[in-house]
Parts: C-alpha cells; sequence; structure tokens
C-alpha cells in the first residue's frame, strides 16, 4: 500500500515537472522569436527616417480635411452637417415604441 | 535538457530581449527630431479655440437601467447601438431619440458591441467568451427578443472589443482576455485567423481594444494590457507586423487617424500617444494638465473626422477634447452644462463627423454637435 502511494506520488511530480518543462520551453520559444523580430527591427531603424517628415505629412492631411465640430474649416458647408439643431418633423411625442 | 539548464537559457534569453528593446529605444530616441506639437508650433499653427456654446450637448438617450460600456454608430444614417450591465443592446436613431430595438441578451455580462456596415445586424461580447450576432430584421421570438443569428465561439477569455471589417457584414475582429484577436468568418461560424496566443509572437496580455484601418482593411491595430499596441496584417497571423512600446500601463483604447496612416492610443497610465504606422515613432503623447500628482486613467478616445480633435473619456469623468496638432486640451466635455454625471466609458463619431455620441456610467448615452457659427475657408 505504501509503495503504491510513493508510486502514485512520484508520478504525480514527474507529470508536474513535464508540464512545467513544456511551459518554459514554450515560453522560452516565444523569447527567442520576439528576440529575432527585435533584432529585424534594429536592422531597419538603420534606414529609417526622423519624426519630422511624418509631422510634416500629418499636418498637411488634417488641414485639408473639412471637419464639421471645428469652428474654422475648408469649405464648402455641408447642410446636413446642422441636422442636429433642426426642428424634428414629430415635436408633439417621442415616438418610442417602448414608452 | 533539465528544468534548471531551461531555466537558465530561459533567464539569458529574457536578457537578451530586455538589451535589444534598450537599444532599439534608444535609436529610436535618436530619431526623434520633434515632435506634432514642436513642428506644428514651428509652423506657426494657432490652436482650436472653442466659445462656451460651440460644442453642445443637443440630444440626451436615456433607457438603459445600468453603466453603458459601449457604443458603435452605423456608416450610414444616424443610428447607434449601446451596450449596458443592464444586460441589454438599445438600437437608437440619434436623430429623434427614439429606441428602434431593445435586445435583451442571453448572457448579461457584455462588454462590447457593433454594427454591421450595412446596418442590418449588431454584434457584442462580454463575459462568456462569445461573440454573439443579430439580424435586426428578424422576426422576435415567443419572448419579444431578437433571436441570436450566430453565435462566434472560439475564445478562451472575455470578448472586449469588436468591429466589423469595414464593407463587410461577413467578417469582424474581436479582442480577448485570452491574448488573441480573431479574425472570424460570420456565414460560416469559424475562425479564419487567430493572431498572437500561445503558440505565435503576440501579446502577453489581455487585449482590450482593436480598430481596423479604413481605407485598408488588411491592417488592424490592438492595445493591450501588456502595454504596446501591435499593427497585425490579417494575412499573416504568426506575428505582428509591429509592436509600439512607450505606455506604461493597460493600453486600454486604440483608434485608427483618419489618414490610416497613424493612430492613436489611450491608456490606464493616464495618457493619450499618437505613433506613425509606417516608422513606428511616437508622434506626440496627451499628457493631462496638472498630471504630476494624480492622473485619471483613459477609458476610450476618438478622433474627429479630419483628425484636429482627439476626444478622450477619462475614469474621472472628464471629456477633454485636444487640440492633436498642439498637444493642447481646449475643451472639456465632461465639464460643460449638461454633461454626464458619471465616467464616461465610450465614445465615437458619426459617420460625417457631424455628431460625437459618449456613453456613460450614468446609463445616459449623449450627443454632442456644433452649435456655434462656423468659419468656411
Amino acid at each position: 500500500m505504501e509503495s503504491q502511494n510513493s508510486e502514485q506520488v512520484l508520478s504525480l511530480v514527474a507529470s508536474a515537472n513535464t508540464k512545467g518543462k513544456h511551459r518554459i520551453l514554450a515560453e522560452l520559444k516565444r523569447l527567442e522569436q520576439e528576440a529575432r523580430i527585435l533584432e529585424e527591427e534594429l536592422d531597419q531603424i538603420k534606414k529609417m527616417e526622423k519624426a519630422s517628415p511624418a509631422c510634416k505629412e500629418l499636418l498637411v492631411d488634417v488641414e485639408s480635411r473639412p471637419d464639421p465640430l471645428l469652428p474654422i474649416t475648408d469649405g464648402p458647408a455641408v447642410p446636413a452637417w446642422d441636422r442636429w439643431f433642426e426642428r424634428l418633423q414629430d415635436p408633439t411625442g417621442c415616438g418610442c415604441w417602448l414608452c | 535538457m533539465s528544468v534548471t539548464e531551461l531555466k537558465e537559457r530561459h533567464l539569458a534569453a529574457t536578457q537578451t530581449v530586455n538589451s535589444l528593446r534598450q537599444q532599439l529605444n534608444q535609436k529610436r530616441l535618436l530619431l526623434l527630431d520633434t515632435d506634432v506639437a514642436g513642428y506644428s508650433r514651428a509652423q506657426n499653427k494657432l490652436p482650436v479655440t472653442f466659445t462656451p456654446t460651440d460644442l453642445v450637448c443637443c440630444r440626451t438617450l436615456q433607457g438603459h437601467s445600468g453603466k453603458v460600456y459601449s457604443l458603435d454608430w452605423t456608416p450610414e444614417k444616424n443610428r447607434i447601438v449601446s451596450a449596458s450591465q443592464d444586460g441589454r443592446l438599445i438600437v437608437w436613431n440619434a436623430l429623434t431619440s427614439q429606441k428602434t430595438h431593445a435586445i435583451k441578451l442571453p448572457c448579461p455580462w457584455v462588454m462590447t458591441c457593433a454594427f454591421s456596415p450595412s446596418g442590418q445586424s449588431v454584434a457584442c461580447g462580454g463575459l462568456d467568451s462569445i461573440c454573439s450576432i443579430f439580424n435586426l430584421n428578424s422576426s422576435m421570438d415567443k419572448d419579444g427578443n431578437v433571436p441570436v443569428s450566430r453565435m462566434l465561439s472560439g475564445h478562451k477569455g472575455y470578448v472586449s472589443s469588436c468591429q466589423y471589417v469595414p464593407d463587410e457584414d461577413t467578417h469582424l475582429i474581436t479582442s480577448s482576455g485570452d491574448h488573441t484577436c480573431i479574425l472570424w468568418d460570420i456565414t460560416t461560424g469559424l475562425r479564419t485567423s487567430v493572431f498572437g496566443g500561445e503558440f505565435q509572437s503576440g501579446h502577453t496580455a489581455d487585449v482590450l481594444s482593436v480598430s481596423i484601418n479604413g481605407s485598408n482593411s488588411r491592417l488592424f491595430v490592438s492595445g493591450s494590457c501588456d502595454a504596446t499596441a501591435r499593427l497585425w496584417d490579417t494575412r499573416v497571423a504568426s506575428r505582428a507586423v509591429r509592436t509600439f512600446y512607450g505606455h506604461e500601463g493597460d493600453v486600454s483604447s486604440v483608434k485608427y487617424f483618419p489618414d490610416g496612416n497613424r493612430f492613436g492610443t489611450g491608456s490606464e497610465d493616464g495618457t493619450c500617444r499618437l505613433f506613425d504606422i509606417r516608422t513606428g515613432h511616437q508622434l506626440q503623447v496627451y499628457n493631462q494638465p496638472n498630471s504630476d500628482s494624480d492622473f485619471a486613467q483613459v477609458t476610450s478616445i476618438a478622433f474627429s473626422v479630419s483628425g484636429r480633435l482627439l476626444f478622450a473619456g477619462y475614469a474621472n469623468g472628464d471629456c477633454y477634447v485636444w487640440d492633436t496638432l498642439l498637444a493642447q486640451v481646449v475643451l472639456n466635455l465632461g465639464s460643460l452644462h449638461n454633461s454626464h454625471e458619471g465616467r464616461i466609458s465610450c465614445l465615437g463619431l458619426s459617420a460625417d463627423g457631424s455628431a460625437l455620441c459618449t456613453g456613460s456610467w450614468d446609463s445616459n448615452l449623449k450627443i454632442w454637435a456644433f452649435g456655434g457659427h462656423r468659419k468656411m475657408t
């Protein structure tokens, strides 16, 4: 009986060790892959341009797009932008079928 | 190889990765010759200025009986779907404030919702780890509920965010607490691709948010509790195209910039940031005013249709309107008359950019629009 129990305990420990080993291996593989990706990025960054061209591009793009929420924006105005302030056709009831 | 040997190799690999990251950060810093605000100031750009009555709350949508967690506009017309702690989705006509559908969900623990591009379906997901699809044109079941038309099962953790692929009612992307994002084929209910996870390079913690590129729907960004945002190409699920570092806490919200070449992030660290997709550069940090001592977490972000304004909801009830070019707060919707009485948990712009909808823990949604004098140039 005792030897059976200790065999079971040993088997459980071995099983736990194997699971722990697999977990560490999977994590190790993930780290090694991440290292490869970081090395690739380090290679790319040698040819990377600075931030200012992207800032310039962004500014030009933003200023070219009409924006209904801005006080000053490129035209022409679109009448539908102001629909939120128009009087609704049926102001007397909310028309909600849940009421 | 023994466990001890494996652990040693693991430690060495960790040190290698940390060293490589540090080198990359240093090289990136050398390339940051300016940020957006510095460049804009050098070009003598003037900040956006609002009078007190320019941006006004023009609708309050009342109907939920619990915190609002998520909202989404239709690409056309004026409809919004919202998801709440009360276990319901409500579909609203934002112009008339009418509720057109109130959908009682099979699982009440909903976290996200989305409208399909055609406006005929809505999707939602939450703690049940399932993304459920409802066809708004289908007949009610015997209990008066809209039946589920498809259940997308496969995530091993909660569904935090979902978005339909633009112009396709048949595909959507979800993000999850299981560290992955999934591209789904709704017609079959099957996973087309899994991004990240146990056997692939990807996020190392819960993914909280996704945003799909409006002009190139093969690209999407995700934000995670691992403090990074990642860019993915749906054709390559095995690894992210690029990982964006900088935040010091969970990235709770990501949103593509209107030009498709940049994206914004909002984080638990209290900041919003703007990243450039092609170079990976962090172009701007949006730090809350008076943030030295105490800062509130960012819950949700959205850009105005030009990108000039960044709307950011915070856990303390503030909703800052940032001038993205000059990195200045130009308005706080949370302090305006008739604003929400609780945290703003979600926000989104209408398709034409003429209205912002905010959803709050006070159970309401509000519509904000420009009611002042608009000058056209």
